[in-house]
Parts: C-alpha cells; structure tokens; sequence
C-alpha cells in the first residue's frame, strides 16, 4: 500500500462519517487515527452530543460488524465475554460457548462507567491481548477490534470511575464538545427534515485485509530521532521528575504520570496523523497534536488539582511549555 | 565572508543541511572574531602607548602583543566551539524557513538503512522540492551582532580613554627626579655666560644628590648655599630670560628640599617601625637643648626643623628674608614657643614634641650664632647619637637617649652658664630653666615656688 491510497481511504470515512456526525472533526480524525493505529478509544461528553452516532457511524463506513453493550450496574463479565453453554445435539449434551458482544471489529461500551468494576475489567484481556479466556479457554478477537467507550462527565452517582489500569488501556481520550451554533443548525437541518442521510460503506468486501495493511503502513512512516527524544522528554517530564518537568506547576499537581503506553500512543498517533497529512515522517507538530488525547487520561492528578480544577490538559500545556524542542 | 552562495538545486538535501552547518560555524566563527579583536587591538594599542612611553621595554611589549594574540585565539575558540550549530540544528533552520515541516530534520538525522527504503525515497524527494526554496545568501546571511558593535564601543572608548590619560598617568606614575630638573636646568644656565659657574655648581649638585654616601645633612647644605648664590644672582641679574632660569633652578632647588625632608620623614617612620623610640624633655626657651632632640629624630618636624637650623646658621633670619620659604612656619613656631611659656606644663606628649619641633627656628633665632657644643660643625659627621640603629663607630643599636634634669644639675648648669658667658659662650650648654621631673625646685630658680616642699623620704634614693 502507498501512503496515498491510506490518505485517500482515510479521508473517504472521515467524509462518510461527517455526513451524519455534524462538528468534531478532531474527534472523527482521531477515531480514525486510533483504529489505524489498533487502539481503543474513550469518548467522553454530555449527553446527546452524537456519541454514539458517531461509533454506529464509523462502523457503518468501514462495514464491519458492529456490537454495542449498554453498560449497566447489574451487568455481568459473562454479558460481555460470552459463556459456556449446555447444549443438546443429537441427544448429546455439551457445553458450547456463546459469544458475547465483545466479538465484533467495532464494540461500543456505552456508559461504560456505569458497570461494576468487575465488569469493567471484563473488557481489559480484550482490549490490550484481542483475545477472551472463558472457563480457561482462549477465544481470539476478530481483527480489526476496536473499543469505543464513551462516558458521561456527569451525572456521576451510582457509577464506578475506570481504574487507571483500565484507563492506560484506551490509545486516546477525546472530549466531545457541543456544536456550535453554525453546526448545531446544520444537525437540525440533517434530522429533522425528511430525509435523514446516513453513512455509506466505504471499504470493500475484504476490509479487514485493507485496514491490517492500512495498520502496517502506518507503522513504517519514518521519525526522526530527535523528535522520538522529544516524546521521551515529555512523557518523562509528565512524572513531574524529569529535566524540566520537575517545576512546582507541573510535579504540585500530578499523583502518577504517563506510562510507557502513553509514549507508544503519542509516536503511533502522531505517525498516523502524519500519514493523513501525505507526509511520510513525523513532525514536532504531530506530537504536539496529538500528545493531549494520548496523555490525559494516563497523567493521574492529585487532589490539590482537583481541588483548584486544574485540568490534565492544563498540565500537559505545562510540560510542553517547559520541554523545548531543541 | 564564509561560504559562498549556494544554489541547492539538484543537491542532495542531507548535502544542504551539512552545508549550511558549514556556514553557520563560520558565522559563530566571524561573530567570535568580531568580539574579540576589537578588545585585543585597544590592549595592543595600550601596550603599544605604554611601550612608547618608556614604561615597557621592547620583549616586554612583544611578550604581551603575543600573550594578547594568544588570548584572543583562546578566546574565540572557546566562545565559538559551544555555539556551533549541529547539524540537527542547521536542519531545523532550513525547517524552518522552508516550512518543510521537520523533513530535513528526518532525513539529516535518520538512519537511512534502517527505514523503509521506498518511505526514505519519497521524504528526499519531498525535501528536495522544499530544499529548492533556499538560498543561502538570502536567508542565512551573516549579519553583524549587537555583540560586535558593543564590543567595539567599548574597546574604542578604553583605548581612546588611555590616550588621553596615559600624559597624565606619565607624570603621576614616573615624576622627573629632582636631579633631572637640576640637570635640565643647568643645561639651559650653561648657554648662557653669565651662568656659566651657575650651572656647573647645580650639576655639582645634582651629582653630589645623586651620591649615596653624602648624608642629607650635607645635601641640604649644598642645596641652600646654591639656593643663596642663585638668590644673588638673581638681583644682579637684568635680563627676564635669566631671571626665568633662576627661578627655575630655585625652584628646583626647592624641590630638593622637600625630597631631603621627605627622606628625613621617611627615616623617622622606619625609626618607629624598628620601635627605638626616644624620649626628650620639654625645652621651654628654645636655647640649645632642642637641638640634642630633633637630631635624635624623635619628633615628627625634627628635619625641617634642622633646616631651618642650617638657615640660621647661614645667617638667614627668617624674619629678615621675607621671601624666603619657611617664614610663616618660623613665625608661628614663635608663637607657639611663647604658648609653651605661658603653659610649662601642658601635657599630652606627642603635642609637646610637635612644638619642639616648632620651636627649634624661633630658638635658634633667639640664640643667635650661638652655637651648642653638641651641635657638629658644618661638614662634619653628625655625633653617633644621630646615627640611626645600626650606624656608627660602636654600632650603635636601637638606642635612645633621655635627659633626666635634678635640682643639683640645675644648680651646677646655671653655674656653668655663668662661666660660659664670662668665656665668650664657649662650651655653653642651654637648659631649660623649668624642669620636667616633679622634684622641688630650689629657691634661685626663678619659677620655683615660693614654699619649700621636703621631698617624700621614700623618693631620696630613687632619685639620687
């Protein structure tokens, strides 16, 4: 595959969903860069802002199968995962397993904040090893596999906070943000008229094959070492210990900083948004756009943040201030 | 200045990056000469003001012109070796001003082998087109640095400053000697016939200044009998061109005085260093008994106030010679020396040895020629007492002198004196008729108290 051909198929989904998905473009971008990439995606937003849309959408465009699970407090692992099941055949009975939700390309975790924690950590083999252990067996996901979780910011009693161990596991956290009044306009105009447009299929019948050489393009597009140095300074300096992350702004208000994980994020993001650019090479402001989704939701603040509502968006801006390109 | 222009078409970019690396060491290179050669030049042009003046010989100019080189070398290496650019930097440059979006970055600091060859191709291709876009004589030109301007203000100043005050300097740091005035005077006196002898008897001078085993003593003499002559000559003399050069010589003349006392100043100073400090009584009228104690240099006017001495002793009344220097002093030493009348025993020692030294003209005047036995004759080696710690026949060391006065001795001087007056004054020795020790004066002495007091039984023996 050329890095045209990944510009255009990418460009075309990120057209198909905009036909539904009015604004966040950023949002929509990043969706597709993480799925190229083979991560997992945490939307967070009030309700009503098209989340869900947007996830029913993007499946639509890449025509894959699309599974959503309705996080609730009673839900349980085996809703998610699948499980063993007796069967009668030929008046013989055996068990057989059940596929849960969980075995689709694209798997939308609404709310997913609202399950038990248990089931929460459900999805965490799925996520990170694309693969489910039911009764010591191992099942293998289908790929691509994608998580879309989305969580609402408020609302938040009788809801149980993703551990940060599941938090590390999702590539990006993208905020959706209200329309503004110009596409607030044009989402009325798309849905409450008479006919309602939705999202083609944009990949062919062998999507998947597409999408795995899409992912493997992506891999190879070329970064320079000094701008690899810069990531490590950065996520280093997000620990509020590292050469010129340790000042008062940063270090006073962080708890844990970013993982390793966080690092492969920002260079695999930034990579694949060099890719839709048509550059072959990463650039520092690649890194810059895309070290906030990569980095938030990994940077664990203490509670003296919390108490003077200092953002992690706030303090990733801190680090970047203070970590020179050089 | 460094590199010429280059055109980049058709170069590699990784060649464009390294040249323009090439040329902004060169420009940290200009920008650290730039920096250093003003201040350098202004040392030179100092050492080279200084050398002009005499103050620095030839290999010790040479010396510093190469020290100066080579701290300038030393200097400009060790600005300019942190401030080259890398090549990553000189990447970021092109970056920057081609809007190439970190291209040249990658692929000046990729390890090419290890990449993908197909994405390598496509990145130098791309860079390419954005490497057309430069040229290196618009947008990397080498301009001057605020740095260079400053440092040229400023080493012009100094230089332009030194200058000026290298004259001023001159004659603060290295004064033309005494002897040099005299000589130079003398020089000009001896084109004239008339100052002919003149002339020949300040060169004798000079030479006699110059000669260290003449004592000041001598020196001082031979100063002012010139200074006499020249006084002479100078009411003989009509012609202003003269006149002028008699002053001139006078005045060098008394320059030579000053440096006598300032040596005599100087001697006394290393005396207290050495710690043989003397004490002497309080001479009251000034006849004779102070000039035992300024030679001891224990007072701080003693040599100017033996130069007023020899004045005396050549006639000179400072009284009668109103021109003459040292008039006002002598006057107010009479003054003084009529205060100390008044108030015999006014205490506070340093303040009574300073008016000794003050009351030497006015007793001298008041003793007339008198001349005090202890005094040496004109010429002759002073008496060893005079001699500093050290000097002398016995080799005298660190010693001092004090004159204790007794009633008796009192009685047997007065006895003396009456001798000596009948004798023509010979061999008189001058006392001071109100004593310092605290013992009862007999009644003949004319301030001694009208009561008679016994002396303390317990102070018979002591000061027996």
């Amino acid at each position: 595959m050329e890095p045209e051909q990944f510009q255009l198929t990418f460009k075309r989904i990120e057209a198909e969903v905009q036909k539904v998905i009015v604004g966040n473009q950023e949002v929509i971008r990043k969706v597709l860069i993480a799925f190229f990439s083979g991560g997992h995606v945490l939307l967070e937003g009030v309700p009503g802002l098209g989340k869900t849309l947007l996830v029913k959408s993007l499946s639509h465009a890449l025509g894959m199968s699309f599974k959503r699970i309705q996080f609730t407090p009673d839900l349980m692992p085996s809703d998610i995962v699948g499980t063993e099941v007796l069967t009668e055949a030929n008046g013989r009975r055996e068990f057989q397993f059940k596929k849960g939700p969980i075995f689709a390309h694209v798997v939308l975790a609404d709310e997913i904040n609202r399950a038990t924690p248990k089931t929460q950590s459900a999805v965490l083999e799925a996520m990170e090893e694309k693969q489910v252990t039911v009764f010591g067996e191992s099942h293998i996901l289908e790929s691509p596999f994608i998580v879309l979780a989305t969580q609402n910011p408020i609302e938040l009693e009788g809801t149980y906070p993703l551990p940060e161990a599941q938090l590390d596991r999702f590539f990006f956290k993208l905020l959706v943000t209200p329309p503004v009044p110009e596409e607030l306009r044009e989402i009325l105009k798309r849905t409450t008229g008479v006919e309602t447009s939705d999202s083609s299929k944009v990949l062919p019948e062998d999507g998947g094959k597409l999408v795995n050489d899409m992912k493997q393009l992506l891999r190879q597009v070329l970064i320079a070492p000094p701008i690899e140095d810069y990531v490590v300074r950065l996520v280093h300096a997000t620990h509020g210990n590292g050469q010129n992350g340790g000042s008062a702004g940063v270090k006073q208000y962080i708890r844990f900083g970013s993982s390793p994980r966080g690092a492969q994020a920002v260079i695999l993001g930034a990579k694949g948004n060099a890719l839709t650019d048509g550059r072959v090479h990463v650039s520092y402001e690649d890194v810059e756009k895309i070290i906030y989704p990569a980095l938030r939701h990994r940077i664990i603040l203490n509670f003296q943040a919390e108490a003077e509502n200092v953002s992690a968006d706030q303090v990733i801006a801190e680090v970047m201030k203070q970590v020179k390109r050089n | 200045m460094s590199s010429p222009n280059h055109s980049p078409e058709g170069e590699r970019p990784e060649n464009l990056v390294t040249h323009l690396a090439a040329r902004l060491r060169n420009h940290v290179l200009w920008d650290s000469l730039l920096i250093f050669i003003p201040p350098v030049l202004a040392a030179v042009f100092i050492a080279f003001s200084v050398y002009r003046a005499a103050w620095m010989s030839p290999l010790a100019f040479l010396l510093v012109v190469v020290g100066l080189a080579v701290v300038g070398v030393l200097a400009v290496i060790l600005r300019s070796r942190p401030l080259v650019p890398s090549v990553r930097a000189a990447a970021q440059l092109i970056d920057g001003q081609a809007e190439s979006k970190d291209r040249f970055l990658t692929l000046a600091t990729l390890a090419s082998s290890a990449q993908p060859a197909n994405f390598v191709a496509r990145l130098r291709q791309e860079t390419s087109r954005f490497g057309e876009r430069i040229q290196f004589g618009r947008d990397f030109p080498y301009r001057f640095k605020n740095s260079f301007y400053r440092s040229l203000v400023v080493s012009l100043a100094a230089a332009i400053l030194f200058h000026f005050m290298i004259p001023v300097a001159g004659s603060v740091i290295r004064p033309v000697s005494v002897q040099q005035q005299l000589r130079q005077v003398a020089a000009k006196m001896a084109q004239k016939e008339s100052l002919k002898p003149l002339a020949q008897e300040l060169q004798a001078l000079a030479a006699k200044l110059d000669d260290p085993k003449a004592t000041p003593a001598e020196k001082q003499a031979a100063a002012q009998e010139i200074e006499k002559k020249i006084e002479q000559q100078m009411k003989k003399e009509e012609q202003k061109e003269n006149r002028d050069l008699l002053s001139q010589a006078a005045n060098s003349l008394k320059g030579t005085e000053q440096q006598q006392s300032s040596s005599g100043d100087e001697q006394k100073k290393d005396q207290d260093k050495g710690g043989g400090g003397i004490q002497s009584n309080l001479p009251q009228e000034g006849k004779g008994e102070g000039q035992q104690n300024q030679g001891g240099g224990s007072d701080s006017k003693g040599e100017q106030s033996a130069q007023m001495s020899n004045d005396m002793k050549q006639g000179k009344s400072a009284q009668g010679n109103p021109k003459e220097k040292g008039e006002e002093k002598n006057q107010q030493a009479q003054g003084d020396a009529k205060n100390d009348q008044r108030d015999p025993n006014q205490p506070g020692k340093e303040q009574n040895q300073e008016k000794v030294g003050k009351t030497q003209g006015a007793s001298k005047e008041g003793a007339g020629k008198n001349q005090s036995p202890e005094e040496p004759p004109q010429g002759a080696p002073p008496a060893e007492r005079f001699y500093k710690a050290g000097e002398g026949k016995e080799g005298l060391k660190g010693t001092g002198y004090v004159t204790v006065q007794l009633p008796e001795d009192l009685v047997a001087d007065s006895k003396a004196e009456g001798k000596a007056t009948k004798d023509g004054g010979k061999g008189n020795r001058a006392r001071p008729q109100v004593p310092v020790s605290n013992a009862p004066l007999p009644a003949h002495v004319p301030n001694a108290p009208t009561e008679k007091q016994q002396m303390p039984i317990e102070y018979r023996g002591i000061i027996r």
